[in-house]
This record gives C-alpha cells, structure tokens and sequence, in this order.
C-alpha cells in the first residue's frame, strides 16, 4: 500500500474513527485501526465487535493494499505533524510516515487478523433522511437513555417506523423522551414497519461522525443496523430485546396545564438547584389563582431559595417535586418560546412539550415525598 | 452422544489449533444447536463472530466435526444474541424517593409483573378450586388442565393469578419455558399494529413460539373479528402443540355475548374454574397481606370492620387500606370511629354519581329488554326477574324509600318492592351464578 494524503483529511477521519478503538485484552489487534486502499479509494475503519466505523480518506492512492496500526500512536504522529503533505507506505508490517521534513516507521500487525465488518448485504430496503433530521432525532431523546446491564432493553435509543412516521425514544425509567419525524422530513421504502433498539454508545457515534447535509440511509436486517453515507459506513448490532410498551406511560389524564416562559424556567432551575441537595430535588407549587410558579428548594445545612414565574395555568393547584436534572433536560430540547407542562398530580408522571405540538413529548417521574 | 457433547469435544480440538485469544474472543460463547442431516448448525454471540468464524475457521471445523461425525456434509452459522447469558436482574431493595415508570418493571420478554406471586394470593373457599387448578397447571404445563380459564369480577384476583401462574413456573423451570402474558388489549393493539405494519408474520412468531400463553380480559375481544381469528389460529397452534394456555375473563365463556361460537366451545373443552366473593375470613387475611406487604399495621378491631363492610372488590378494599393506614399514621388520636367515618366517605363516594335511570338503563340493557318493558306493566318471565333486579339495586345501591321504587317501575304497590328486595337477596345467598351476573350488571351501571 501507498497513499499520499493531507494530514487535515486524515486527521478527520481518524477523529471519526476514534472514539471505538477497543480496549480488548484478548484480542489486542482492537487497539487498531485499519488503512485500506482499494481500487483508488483509501478508507479508515475501527471497531470493538460491537460497533464498527469505516471512514472515507480523501488522498491518492498510489498502490492497493492494507495493514493495521495501533492508534494512539499513529494518531499523535499525525496530530503533530507540521508539514501538510503526508505520505504512508506499508512495508511488511510496517507502515511508514514520511512528510519532507520527518519520518517515521510504526510497527502495525497483519491485516488479515483484523476483524471482518459484517455489512448489511441486503440494500433494496432501507430510508434515507438528512443528516441534520437524524441526528435531532437521536439528539433530542439520548439524554433520557442509560446504559444498564440489567435492563439491556432500555440501554439504547428505539427507532420505530410505522410507514408515515419515525419515532425515536429512549427512557431510564424515571424520564423518557419521545420525538417523531413526520413523513415529509425522510424518505423509506421498508415495505413494513419495524422497531430496533441502537445501543447508546453507537447512536452517540452516529451524532458524532455525521454531517448536517449528507444524506444518510439507514440500513437493518432485524439484528443489525447500519448508517452509511457517502463517505461514512456505521454498522453496529442492535439490542435483542423488546422495549417497554410505553405508550402506557403518556399521561392522558393532565389534571394541571401549564404554559411558562422556557428560558425562565431554565433560569430558576439554575438558580434554585443551588440550594437542592444530593438528590437535585426541587419543588413546583402551582398556585392558580396568583398565576404563579413557585420553584422552590432547600437544605437542612444550606439554607432555602425559591424563585416565582408567572405562568398560564389551568386546573388544580398541587406542590410537585422533580429532580431539576431531569426536568431542564426535557427543557433542553425544546427550542420555543414557552413551554407547556401538564401535570397529574404529584406522584404520577407529567409531561413536557412544545405548546401546540406533539412531535417532542418528555415524561417525567415526580420525586415522592 | 448429544449435539451438545459433540460440540464440546470439537471445541476441544480447535481450542488446540488456534491461539488462545482468537479463541475466547470468537468461540467461547457458541454452540452447536442442530444436526439434521448432514446440515449443522452453529450459533454464534454477534455478526463480527460469525463472519470471522465462518471465513477463518469454517474448513478447520468442518473437518474436526466430520471426524468426530461423518454424517456432516456442511455448516452454517447463525447468530443468536441470547448466548451470552444474560445476569440475572440484582434485587434492588434500597428505598428510592425518585418513582419510576411502574409499568417498566413489568418484564418485556413475558409481560409478567414480578409483584404477583402464589404466595400472597390468600386461599379462601371463594378461590380454592380456582387455585388448585392453578398449581396442577404449574406442575404439569400443557397436559392437565389446558385450556385453563378463570373467570370472576373485577377485583377478586384473578389477574394475580394467572399472573402468579406465570411468574412460578418461570421459577420452578429456570426459564425453560416461554411465558408470555397479554392483556386482551395489547392483543388486538399488536395485531391492529402488524395489521397496519403488513407485520402479521412477526404477531405469529412471537405469540406463536410461547410455551405458556396467558391471556388476560378475554372478553373484550368479543366483536373484534379479525383480533377474534388472529386469536383462533393462536389457540389451535398452541393447543395442538401441547403449550399451556392461560385465560381470564370477567364470566364464563357461554355468557361472553359476541364471541365466536368456535371460540366459546375450544374454551370449554378445558377447564373453567371460578372466582367468587371471598367470604369474612378470606377478606381479612386479605387486608392482613396487604398491610405486611406495605409494612404497617392496624389493630384487629379495625380490620375486621373494614373485612364487613367491603364485601365485592378487593381492589377497593386496597384503596381503603391505603387511606386508612395514612390517616392513622398522621393522626395520633386515630380510632375505630376515625376508620369508620373514612370508610363511609369512601363508600359513598362510589356511589354518589349513581342515578335512577341509570340503574334502570343498565339492567335493561343486561337483560336485552327496553326500558319501557321494563318499567311496564307486563308480567311476562322474561321481565319480572330484571325488574325484581332493578328494585333490589334501587334499594340497596341507593337506598331509596320502597313506595318510591315500585312507583317508579310500573305504579305499583309496596309490598312488591318489598318482596323483590327478599326475594333477590335469597337468592344472591343461595346461588353463586345469580351473584356473578349481580355483579356485572353492578359493573355496568358504574361504567355508565
């Protein structure tokens, strides 16, 4: 193999490549990247056998071949170069690094004991969506998720196409976060619906290496999943596991509406949070009548602070407690004016939402008392 | 020898011809699941396994099979993510004041909800057949008693029992057995779903591949044709099958009105056991395992007043127990008077939205006659019982004075009312199936 590249395109795809190296101490040929140049195309591929990323390298390529090189320190070679030209030549199992002015000589394993990426072979079904819309998608309910070794089910991020909509979802069980795309905003043409479970670190690598304005197909055999772009292939297996019929959970009985300004809720959760202890409570008392929301929180040790908002507010007043993490990341993600809260009592789940809209619903549990 | 001893010693073999890392990483988790013909098959934990294996190591295992088993002509790999075994779930006892989604802790494999096991469902002479049959099925899935349909009103147990059924035998078999509850609502809604999905396929498979299926609330797939066939099917596939099927429903299946007569006569052809109203005992034992549950206490004065005075509903009787409990702990003074008058409110709470004409309305629409009939004149057989029923609930549901109630059906006297009232309270002692329609046309009029 020989390839002459400019170090800003190698060093983006090795960026690209980075974050799934893997740390596997029985197969130490993980801790690799592998540089493949076949029939003028160069690409970068990495992966920890549960994820696999292969990353387009614009360059020359002057002779076919491949090895594989330990990252870390082909990737710190790279990063501080000076020179902008870079020739690599695989020699053996070596690779040489030689700009103008340095030269460098790694030793990298064959590549032959480099891992064989599954692909998904199958490609007459898949949908196509904008980069950007995919990643609000994932963006917008990954924060809800957590990764458990007890409840594998919920470790990731739902996709659930239906034929006209996609709804993403993610929960840890205390909150969850649901955002639908409608059909105008991606094209499919699965010939049935079908639900998959991403796992959460891959979803958060697919926010990571995908551009804006790269259209992006999404690929899946029911076991696997992958996101492949011009320039970009993400394969990784899915959760086998059913996730949790939450449609259950979405509060149909608000016995509290209530629309506020986002960004001051946002400000006295900050503020308020201050005095909250360890497990970040902080107080909603709704008070109708004075058209009012007092968020208040206090600490034995500390002291006590509380912060009023006027609000619109239909219905009963009750005094709720949240862990005000909880409730600003809800309000994260919603990029309104206002905000529009429904309650149901203090012990059920509310809800949060954009006013007038239902493609973004978060839920989240009340602290007890 | 076993595909399982076979799949052993080669592994044996190719542990020595490969290096020790590539064969943790790769091979430490498969496994030989089929030998049919000449035609293996070997499961492997993920894709990256199966590729490598199948392009590294395919001709190596080949070769070692067809030594220790000639007959092997060719191998194929699948991959099957459940091999790596999955940790069992760690009891999480520390008091949390954050709530969860109660409906997550649901089990998503089996729908089953850990919370109901056969050791709190308190045995009285109102479920004790129902029970029985309940561990004969335990112990013997699919052969005795299949189907097994329970049926009683709403609050009595019956969800904790099929549920309990459930979670013993996940126990006692370690998981060999596939359990898959279903409430008859998240039955029509998957098949609605696939329906819609072009995914009926995928609603076969899964209700399909279950060894035990436990169908809660089965009539109210009654009218839903398409749920009703998709069901049909389910059941023969099973039953045939010898997998054990479970179902609850609110009565017996002859009075299920809109169910497929097909249906009806498979649910017969097994056993039908009911749950009726626990008697004085029963329901104390019952609050006595809901307060150990919630750990509190109440003096026995209090329970057995509580044990009278809700008599149908243990559900409601929950909902009791839960109040009084919070107004003893937060009211140092708190007596038999204080439970009494708590008690009341919630009773009457129950039934202060209940009107006349809503009595009247329901059980005429239970019996299939008008309400003109009803509050006629006409003394045919067909209407004197519901309108003998509709006295009884007048006066005992509301309470109203007996000139009152015969004036309102038909003007006439008194002592008719009177007699109505006797005469159906005999009878809701005497017969058990007279006291289960009770019920549901009590259940109709809290509906309206």
């Amino acid at each position: 193999m020989k390839i002459t590249v400019l170090k800003n395109n190698l060093k983006n795809s090795l960026d690209a490549v980075s974050r799934i190296v893997g740390e596997n101490n029985n197969l130490p040929i993980l801790k690799n990247v592998l540089i493949k140049s076949e029939s003028g195309k160069i690409n970068i591929s990495s992966t920890d056998l549960e994820t696999a990323i292969i990353k387009k390298v614009a360059g020359k390529s002057v002779e076919d071949g491949q090895i594989t090189v330990p990252f870390s320190i082909f990737n710190n070679v790279i990063n501080n170069i000076q020179s902008e030209r870079i020739d690599l030549e695989a020699k053996k199992n070596n690779i040489l690094i030689k700009t103008d002015s340095y030269e460098a000589k790694i030793q990298g394993m064959d590549s032959e004991d480099f891992p064989i990426i599954p692909k998904i072979e199958e490609k007459n079904e898949f949908f196509e969506i904008k980069g950007e819309n995919l990643k609000d998608g994932i963006v917008s309910v990954m924060s809800a998720a957590q990764i458990s070794e007890l409840r594998p089910e919920i470790s990731g991020v739902l996709i659930d196409i239906d034929g006209e909509n996609i709804k993403f979802v993610a929960t840890d069980s205390f909150r969850l976060a649901e955002k639908t795309l409608y059909g105008s905003e991606f094209t499919n043409n699965f010939e049935r619906g079908f639900k998959i479970i991403i796992p959460l670190r891959p979803a958060q690598e697919l926010v990571r290496v995908i551009d804006d304005k790269e259209n992006v197909r999404i690929y899946s055999d029911g076991s696997q999943f992958m996101a492949e772009t011009d320039d970009t292939i993400l394969v990784t297996r899915l959760i086998d596991g059913n996730f949790p019929d939450y449609t259950q959970i979405i509060p149909k009985n608000i016995s509290t509406d209530i629309e506020v300004s986002r960004s001051e809720l946002m400000g006295a959760l900050k503020l308020v949070s201050s005095f909250s202890s360890k497990n970040n409570e902080v107080i909603f008392k709704i008070i109708p009548d004075k058209k009012m929301i007092e968020v208040y929180s206090a600490d034995s040790s500390l002291g006590e602070n509380k912060y009023l908002i006027p609000a619109k507010i239909s219905g009963e007043g009750v005094n709720v407690s949240f862990n005000w993490r909880f409730v600003s990341d809800g309000l994260k993600n919603i990029d309104s004016e206002t905000v529009n809260i429904g309650l149901q009592g203090d012990v059920k789940p509310s809800v949060i939402k954009w006013p007038q809209d239902n493609s973004y619903i978060y839920i989240v549990m009340p602290i007890k008392d | 020898m076993t595909i399982d001893e076979l799949w052993i010693r080669s592994l044996g073999e190719l542990e020595l011809q490969i290096s020790r890392p590539n064969f943790l990483t790769w091979l430490k988790n498969s496994r030989l699941v089929d030998n049919k013909e000449g035609d293996a098959i070997v499961a492997l934990p993920n894709h990256f396994a199966k590729e490598w294996v199948e392009a590294k190591y395919g001709k190596m295992i080949l070769g070692i099979l067809r030594t220790e088993d000639s007959s092997i002509k060719k191998i194929s790999y699948i991959v099957d993510g459940n091999i790596t075994k999955k940790k069992e779930p760690l009891k999480q006892d520390k008091e949390e004041k954050q709530l969860v989604f109660n409906e997550f802790k649901t089990d998503p494999e089996s729908g089953l909800n850990p919370k109901y096991n056969l050791k709190t469902f308190v045995v009285g002479s109102s479920n004790e057949l129902a029970y029985a049959a309940a561990t004969a099925t335990i112990d013997e899935i699919g052969s005795k008693y299949n189907p097994l349909f329970i049926y009683g009103g709403t609050g009595l147990g019956k969800t904790h029992l099929i549920q309990a059924i459930g979670n013993e035998i996940h126990k006692k078999h370690k998981g060999k057995h596939k359990v898959k509850y279903v409430s008859s609502e998240k039955f029509t809604n998957d098949v609605i779903w696939a329906i819609r999905n072009k995914r009926v396929e995928d609603i076969k498979n899964t209700y399909r591949n279950a060894d035990i299926l436990i169908i809660d609330d089965i009539q109210f797939i009654g009218g839903k044709e398409k749920t009703e066939e998709e069901f049909f099917h389910t059941f023969n596939a099973l039953h045939e099958n010898n997998k054990q099927i479970i179902i609850s429903s609110d009565r017996p299946p002859r009075s299920i009105p809109i169910l497929e007569e097909r249906l009806k006569s498979r649910f017969e052809g097994g056993m039908i056991v009911d749950i009726s109203f626990p008697d004085f005992e029963t329901r104390a034992a019952i609050i006595k395992i809901k307060l150990q549950e919630r750990k509190e206490s109440l003096e026995d004065e209090i329970i057995n007043l509580i044990a009278n005075k809700v008599q149908r509903n243990i559900r409601e009787l929950e909902g009791i127990i839960n109040k009084i409990v919070f107004h003893s702990k937060h009211n140092s003074s708190f007596d038999i008077s204080h439970a009494e008058k708590i008690m009341n409110e919630v009773i009457e709470q129950s039934s202060v939205n209940i009107t006349p004409s809503q009595i009247i309305k329901a059980v005429a629409e239970f019996y299939e006659i008008s309400t003109t009939e009803l509050i006629g004149r006409g003394r045919k057989k067909e209407i004197v019982e519901p309108r003998q029923v509709a006295m009884y609930l007048l006066r005992d549901m509301l309470n109203m004075s007996y000139p009152f109630i015969a004036e309102k059906l038909g003007k006439r006297d008194h002592t008719t009312a009177i007699y109505a009232f006797d005469k159906i309270s005999n009878n809701l002692n005497k017969d058990p199936s007279f006291n289960q329609k009770m019920t549901m046309v009590k259940e109709l009029i809290n509906k309206s």
